[in-house]
């Protein structure tokens, strides 16, 4: 990535499952719904609202129960909210594009606004899936019908197959003008969604 | 020196590895691409009152049942950066081995006393303490008679540092045949909490956890 190497000091604390008890206690609206800040306040981001859902399955095709998933986008016009943007002119004051959610029976339903696309990039939203029974796993969900999917980095490394299993399908619009998109996330198997490797490589 | 991603190991013994492990190989996120895959979590961090003491639920309750303990240490990067403001969330079994999470049909014995669920954040030094009841090892496979070990679950999030992780207690008969603990190999030891003498008379022992987030957590944004 970087050509300084940094020296590696500390030996890290390793990852562990989550189990299958993690509280929805911790749940947050706000990180569930990121096209309003909160019922009562008038605020919001910049965007088509989108409503992104599907199921995550295991290798047996059944529901993951108790799965809990984090997003991780950039904003309508294509920029993420990193460190490295701190003072860019198109950040969204209403958008910080991270959202959490525990899925109690496996099936999700995630509302945002459609990334915008970043650099080369076609618009897409990184999940990070944590779970009884594994470590994290991440992969990144593109969208249907976008121009930009054809000549995306990430996408051009993938088989035609694979390309398909991480395009969300356009469902129409929602009752109130959200567009809905669907993707199954499938963890394991025949079928299974790639993945990719967390090493800062 | 040609990079592959992992091919992750099931935990022996545990069906869900086995039924959500992704059989496939990771794939290698393409250099270009990276920044894209790290969230930068807003510090925008929530603790209710008293969450940093789980051994009652409330201020002035009775205590939960079981061995009060104390949990401490610092929370820091692999380069040795001291995470400062992060969350830690927290939940453990109550002294008999159940959580209060809906979804726990174990049908072992509730504490009117205990929660089991709290919040913390560190300091200015990276710094995080809380207290909790001793938790009680559960079975986990009634079939082959394997138990899950004492364990505290923890999850942190500070920015771009992003980790969820277990607590186990050191000498504890379990540990040798967790699924999770075997993958880990010798590294294990550096998910046990270290045993110290108190003298706070509120708890009975003190650990300390001291949390590193790197690895093949990629630290991307200091
Ligand atoms: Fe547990």
């Amino acid at each position: 990535m970087t050509n300084k190497q940094q020296p590696i000091l500390l030996l890290p604390t390793n990852e562990d499952t989550t189990g299958p008890y993690f509280p929805t206690y911790f749940s947050d609206e706000s990180y569930e719904d990121l096209t309003q800040i909160h019922s009562g306040v008038i605020a919001g981001p910049t965007g088509q609202h989108i409503i992104l859902r599907g199921s995550v399955l295991d290798r047996n095709g059944k529901l993951a129960n108790g799965v809990l998933l984090e997003f991780w986008q950039a904003n309508a016009k294509g920029i993420y909210r990193n460190p490295s943007s701190e003072n860019h002119p198109d950040l969204d004051p209403w958008f910080d594009g991270y959202g959490r959610l525990r899925s109690t029976t496996g099936e999700y339903t995630y509302r945002t606004i459609l990334p915008g696309a970043s650099k080369d990039r076609a618009p897409n939203i990184t999940v990070t899936i944590f779970s009884d029974g594994i470590n994290r796993i991440v992969t990144q969900i593109f969208f249907a019908n976008q121009k930009a999917n054809e000549i995306d980095p990430l996408l051009k490394t993938l088989s035609d197959q694979d390309r398909k299993r991480l395009t969300a399908k356009y469902e129409g619009p929602s009752p109130d003008g959200a567009d809905v998109y669907k993707l199954d996330i499938i963890m394991a198997g025949d079928n299974e969604t790639p993945f990719f490797d967390d090493f800062l490589s | 020196m040609t990079r592959i991603g992992r091919q992750l190991s099931i935990g022996k013994t545990d069906n869900t590895s086995d039924q959500r492990t992704p059989r496939k190989r990771l794939r290698l996120i393409p250099t270009d691409v990276r920044e894209s895959f790290v969230p930068v979590i807003p510090a925008k961090a929530v603790q209710r009152q008293n969450e940093w003491d789980l051994t009652r639920i409330a201020q002035n309750r009775p205590r939960a049942e079981g061995s009060p303990i104390e949990v401490k240490g610092t929370v820091r990067n692999e380069n040795g950066t001291l995470l400062r403001g992060a969350l830690i969330e927290i939940w453990n079994a109550n002294h008999y081995g159940r959580y209060r999470h809906v979804e726990d049909h174990s049908g072992l014995k509730l504490d009117e006393n205990f929660f089991g669920i709290g919040r913390v954040i560190t300091d200015e030094y990276g710094n995080y303490r809380f207290w909790t009841i001793s938790p009680g090892a559960y079975l986990a496979r009634p079939d082959i008679g394997r138990w899950r070990p004492k364990h505290i679950h923890l999850s942190i999030s500070c920015g771009s540092s992003r980790l969820i992780t277990q607590m186990y207690f050191p000498n504890e008969p379990n540990n040798a045949s967790d699924p999770m603990a075997v993958l880990m190999g010798d590294s294990f030891d550096r998910n046990l909490g270290k045993p110290y003498e108190t003298i706070i008379p509120e708890v009975d022992r003190g650990y300390d956890f001291d949390i590193v987030v790197g690895g093949k957590n990629a630290i991307f944004f200091e």
